[in-house]
């Protein structure tokens, strides 16, 4: 027997309208967390705020500017054939410092590849990040020394990882206070489509882990628009999990850094996970040989340079008279320095021994393995020098 | 390092081999610093601004806007150390390898995608090795721990139950063929690197006849087994499958070849015949070859769709050999001489003898002779060799009385006896042919008429 | 103790709990279910909801979250349900659990098992008569190992569960309920080394998991025709114990591999062609296989006819002695 229908109304036509054909990318119609307006503009929010001092302030405009510089001089070195790739997070670099910045010392983050500004919080040196994508290394550095897990190359994984050490945190009881550990997860806008994502989501509330899921959505999974992805903003889909999710407005470090120590304080004192959906925008192309002018308009650039982060920040600190001319150039000059190092660190790294591929494959190594070694071992060595 | 330095297009992207200059931001004598834009360049995809890998001077510009350039070309160069005094003007020599061409290799040797340096050629030629491999032919001794694994006792006991306890060491040809020769590898010395008993290994072992007969008698045995394996298992199968399948039809002749005896004695004596074995047998082989070349369809083989009459006579010798029964032949044959068909001859049969005749020699025998005189025997029926459709029994030479000339006479005779296959040689082919024979035999002036 | 090797099993994950705190369990249904045949049975209620518990029904979840739970200093035991189920988690245990001690240099261990039941002759729909194994065999930076018998399965499990690698631990269902007497006391064998399971002089048949059960049949029934086969237990499948395979093969000079998995690429291949290679002179026969068909596992009604079974491994041992 035929179900009766509900009466179409014309309110209940326009509530799905607005529900269902909002499009993810409208700011309009969705509210952002902003504590510093593209112009420089303090603005305050009834549930987020920020304590900082003055020595603060600068030191998360110097943040910026370094993150930015790796990024430049990265890229550049990839066009000049030193690296076989780069994942530039130009326009990104409020999101991830500050996120990276909330993070406390106990906190566990679980990156995809493109998160260079959070390794640096996390004090990964750039230059080893550069040996991964020069492919002198798959990761490089240790996880459990920095609290910052290798790079996932595979989309999404990582969320899945990040749950079960969250898992892990609930077992040995170091959660419940303010001293407690939480663990943030870093994925993107395209990420979210993928299976694992959904899974981590499904778990994270079903365990009631202490795990911060920070979604970078940066308009673009490649050339695909988070309208593919997503038919409602990023940060709702929380709630169908059982969980918050807030948007903020990746472009304002002020505003990344409180709505993520809010989230991950929320994490550690045992309420359970929470979705952050920073919005911001891939200034740069996914990877340095992508063309992103094949696929979105010079229109869209143009508006986001308007809302650029670093420029915000420091007329900010103009305004505020926490910074003057000299402390810029002085952090220019730091940003050379840093670029200059590394530089010359990437163009002298040597390419890893070819049998140290056999040696960390396993944990206890296997007689098969060290037939293998050996068999290449006397093959190279059978070539006139 | 020189202080000039070149700057060569680097790969922009994807699989991209050259790009447009669009315009030089840069003029020759402008100080640059290092990524520092210089250059805008359009690749197939879009606009890309190429930073400069070097701080400097620019000496010069390589490349007009407007100009397509190959990846890896020299677009621009710096003195890298403009207050260094004055500039030698004579660049370095451009490094040969790192030319590049339309679809050649680029400087960097790759072409980029987007997630990593790209493809890079292979080397087209060798490197040079100071080895060589050899192969591993067997290990000594088991690893010690696997004998922990397995229980002593089950150990012993599989080791008694082991038929051979020395482990043979041979190719899987080699063992094939030592099984068709019937050669029993356990009881061989390999000559291979290592141990291993090589192809050369079995087929002596063969000829020596390490397979003969044995002739020790068990004592008080009643009864001995010779098992059947080998050329005997070969031979019988071969004899078989003739016998059943070709109706065999044997005629017999009786001829007077005192002529034939005489001409023996005489050809012995020329110079040309020196070192040549002369026998009864080579003439009669010579009766047979130029009886084949006036009938030559018993030169042929039958087999169910067609009858193959061959142009070729691989004349085939039966010989009692230390391995059994085998039939060498000598290819050719018609072609050769009295003299090279004595020599052919005279090898065959020592091979034979000495047990060394190759698989080679005993394939593709067009006709055969088999010569049952040596053994006193007068004729018999002989069986064909399979395909072939004639084969010539010569008998015994004995002095026998003979009507000659009218009056009873001590002459040399011999029997022929040809068996053919009744389905392609009919009897008067077969007759014919016989009679050939036996004509040049009794009268060999009949070879100088018929040539 | 007499035990079946599910019971054996359970005896030994209980075992390794109660040596390592830091051992847990996770899975669908096997906590108060006790897994779906019983592997698990009693373990929830006697070392908490903490250490073994239910989770969605979600297999690249349970990996990957056992991944990060490893990183956190956990060595989880993983159970996929069923053998046609893995495949979701593909990606997680090829992907990351196979990887991540390369890529981090060794910073970053995995110490986790991965349980999965496999292997037909359960007379079941589709997916639950699967063996991938050759998937996990042939991704570098994994352990594969499957015990045949309630005796290697009691020690075995523990032994992987030990290791610092990353195991996939293959339980041949068909073989649940077979009971055998379990010396819980004895000292085990190594884990990464294959077992002659039954000495001989003709002939070496080379099998692991369900098939071993086969093979000794078989080896049984060829002693009545005065043949003498040996048979070895391979258990660990990756990495293979080519020493003792080696060892057997070189002794009786003819080998026959025995899986259930399809014949293409299957683990069988491997031992041929490493055989071949080492013992070339050696060998009186080519090494032959008998496996499954290159075809998706067939409905239960004629999976008799598909799997190897006795007369078909005499068969292949007839075609090798003739040669």
């Amino acid at each position: 027997m035929a179900r009766e229908r509900t009466p179409e109304t014309p309110e209940l036509r326009e509530e799905r309208r607005v529900s269902v054909t909002s499009p993810a990318g409208t700011e309009a119609s969705t509210p952002l967390v902003q504590l510093l307006t593209p112009e420089g503009e303090r603005v305050h929010h009834p549930l987020y705020d920020v304590d900082l001092t003055d020595d603060d302030y600068r030191s998360f405009y110097r943040d910026l500017v370094l993150v930015r510089r790796i990024d430049v001089e990265a890229t550049a070195l990839q066009r000049q054939g030193e690296l076989g790739l780069w994942a530039p997070l130009a326009g990104q670099e409020a999101a991830q410092v500050g996120s990276g910045r909330a993070l406390r010392p106990q906190d566990f983050a679980f990156p995809t590849y493109r998160e260079h500004g959070v390794a640096w919080c996390k004090g990964v040196d750039p230059l080893t990040l550069l040996g991964l994508f020069r492919g002198a290394s798959n990761g490089g550095w240790d996880p459990q020394e920095k609290r910052f897990n290798l790079y996932t190359i595979v989309i999404g994984s990582q969320t899945l990882h990040a749950t079960g050490y969250a898992m892990g945190i609930v077992k040995d009881g170091a959660v419940g206070d303010s001293g407690g550990e939480a663990v943030i997860a870093y994925f993107g806008d395209g990420a979210s489509s993928q299976g694992d994502v959904n899974e981590a989501f499904v778990w994270s509330a079903a365990y009631h882990v202490p795990i911060v899921f920070f979604c970078q959505n940066n308009q673009w999974g490649i050339s695909t628009p988070t309208s593919t992805q997503s038919r409602i903003p990023l940060y709702k889909r929380a709630e169908g999990f059982g969980f918050p999710g807030v948007r903020v407005d990746g472009n304002d470090v002020l505003a990344s850094y409180a709505v993520t120590r809010a989230a991950l304080d929320n994490a550690r004192t045992g309420q359970g996970p929470t979705l952050v959906e920073a919005f911001t925008y891939r200034m740069g192309a996914h990877t340095t040989s992508d063309d992103p002018t094949r696929y979105r308009l010079s229109s869209d650039l143009e508006a986001w340079k308007l809302k650029d982060p670093l420029e915000r920040m420091k007329s900010f600190l103009f305004k505020q008279q926490l910074a003057d001319a000299g402390f810029i150039e002085e952090v220019e000059a730091d940003a050379d320095a840093l670029a200059a190092r590394i530089r010359k660190g990437c163009l002298e790294m040597p390419d890893p021994d070819p049998l140290s591929m056999f040696d960390d494959v396993y944990a206890e190594q296997t007689v098969l393995l060290e037939e293998q070694r050996e068999e290449l071992g006397t093959y190279l060595a059978g070539f006139r020098a | 390092m020189s202080r000039l330095r070149d700057f060569k297009l680097p790969d922009l992207g994807e699989g991209l081999t050259e790009g447009e200059i669009l315009q030089w931001m840069v003029a020759v004598g402008d100080e640059v610093t290092l990524n520092q834009p210089i250059v805008e360049v359009e690749t197939a995809k879009a606009a890309v601004e190429v930073p400069s890998p070097f701080a400097g001077v620019v000496t010069a510009i390589h490349h007009e806007a407007g100009e397509v350039v190959d990846v890896g070309s020299v677009i621009i160069s710096f003195d890298t150390e403009p207050g260094a005094g004055p500039l030698d003007l004579v660049p370095d020599p451009p490094n040969a390898e790192e030319g590049a061409l339309i679809g050649e290799v680029g400087a960097n040797g790759r072409t980029a995608t987007l997630v990593g340096y790209g493809p890079k050629s292979g080397p087209a030629k060798r490197r040079a090795r100071v080895d060589s491999p050899t192969p591993v032919v067997a290990e000594e001794a088991p690893p010690p721990e696997t004998a922990a694994r397995v229980s002593a006792a089950a150990v012993g006991q599989a080791a008694a139950q082991s038929q051979g306890a020395v482990t043979v060491l041979a190719k899987p040809p080699v063992r094939k063929l030592a099984k068709e020769l019937g050669v029993d590898l356990t009881t061989l010395t390999g000559t291979g690197t290592g141990g291993v008993i090589t192809r050369a290994d079995v087929e002596a072992a063969g000829s020596l006849g390490s397979q003969a007969i044995p002739v020790a008698w068990e004592p008080g045995a009643r009864e001995r087994r010779i098992p059947v394996k080998g050329v005997r298992k070969m031979s019988a199968q071969a004899m078989v499958d003739s016998a059943f399948t070709a109706p065999h039809v044997t005629e017999f002749v009786t001829v007077d070849v005192t002529p034939t005896m005489e001409l023996v004695t005489r050809l012995r004596a020329l110079p040309d015949f020196a070192d040549v074995k002369v026998t009864p047998l080579l003439l009669v082989a010579k009766a047979l070859l130029l009886a084949v070349k006036r009938n030559p369809e018993i030169n042929s083989t039958f087999t169910d769709s067609e009858i193959v009459v061959k142009s070729y006579v691989n004349l085939g010798i039966a010989a009692a050999t230390p391995r059994g029964l085998l039939v060498p032949n000598i290819k050719d044959a018609d072609r050769l001489s009295l003299v090279e068909l004595g020599r052919a001859l005279q090898d065959l049969v020592e091979t034979a003898r000495a047990g060394k005749t190759a698989p080679a020699d005993m394939q593709s025998g067009t006709i055969t002779i088999t010569n049952i005189g040596v053994f006193g025997i007068d004729t018999g029926t002989p069986i064909l060799n399979p395909g072939e459709s004639a084969i010539l029994a010569f008998g015994a030479v004995r002095p026998t009385p003979w009507v000659h000339e009218g009056e009873i006479a001590i002459r040399q005779v011999t029997q022929l006896a040809l068996s053919f296959d009744h389905r392609n040689v009919d009897g008067a082919l077969g007759s014919q042919f016989l009679a050939d024979i036996a004509r040049v035999l009794a009268d060999p002036a009949t070879a100088l008429a018929w040539s | 103790m007499m035990l079946t090797l599910a019971k054996a099993l359970n005896e030994g994950l209980r075992a390794a709990m109660e040596r390592d705190p830091k051992v847990v369990l996770l899975g669908e249904d096997i906590g108060k279910l006790g897994g779906v045949f019983r592997v698990t049975d009693g373990l929830q209620k006697d070392f908490g909801e903490a250490r073994v518990f239910d989770t969605p029904l979600a297999e690249s979840g349970i990996v990957g979250t056992a991944i990060g739970l490893a990183i956190r200093g956990y060595r989880p035991v993983c159970e996929i349900q069923f053998d046609g189920f893995v495949y979701p988690a593909y990606d997680q245990i090829v992907s990351q659990l196979a990887k991540m001690h390369a890529r981090s240099k060794g910073s970053v261990a995995m110490p986790v098992v991965v349980r999965i039941p496999y292997g037909g002759g359960i007379g079941a729909v589709e997916h639950h008569s699967e063996s991938p194994e050759a998937y996990f065999v042939h991704t570098a930076g994994l352990k594969v190992v499957s015990p045949s018998n309630p005796a290697d399965a009691y020690f075995m499990i523990q032994q992987a569960i030990a290791s610092n690698d990353p195991v996939v631990f293959f339980e041949p269902k068909r073989r649940y309920w077979e009971k055998a007497e379990v010396d819980t006391d004895a000292t085990a064998e190594p884990l990464w080394s294959s077992r002659i399971a039954r000495p001989g002089t003709d002939l070496t048949l080379l099998a692991y998991g369900p098939m071993v059960k086969t093979c000794l049949d078989a080896a049984a029934a060829a002693e009545e025709e005065g043949r003498s086969l040996e048979v070895v237990d391979l258990r660990t499948v990756s990495p293979i114990d080519f020493a003792t395979i080696r060892d057997s093969v070189r002794r009786t000079r003819r080998a026959v591999v025995v899986h259930e998995a399809p014949r293409t690429v299957g683990v069988g291949a491997e031992i041929a062609a490493r055989l071949s290679e080492e013992l070339y002179y050696e060998m009186e026969a080519p090494v032959l296989r008998v496996t499954g068909f290159d075809i998706p596992y067939p409905p239960s009604r004629v999976e008799e006819e598909y799997l190897p079974d006795l007369d078909r491994v005499l068969h292949a041992v007839d075609r090798s002695l003739a040669y």
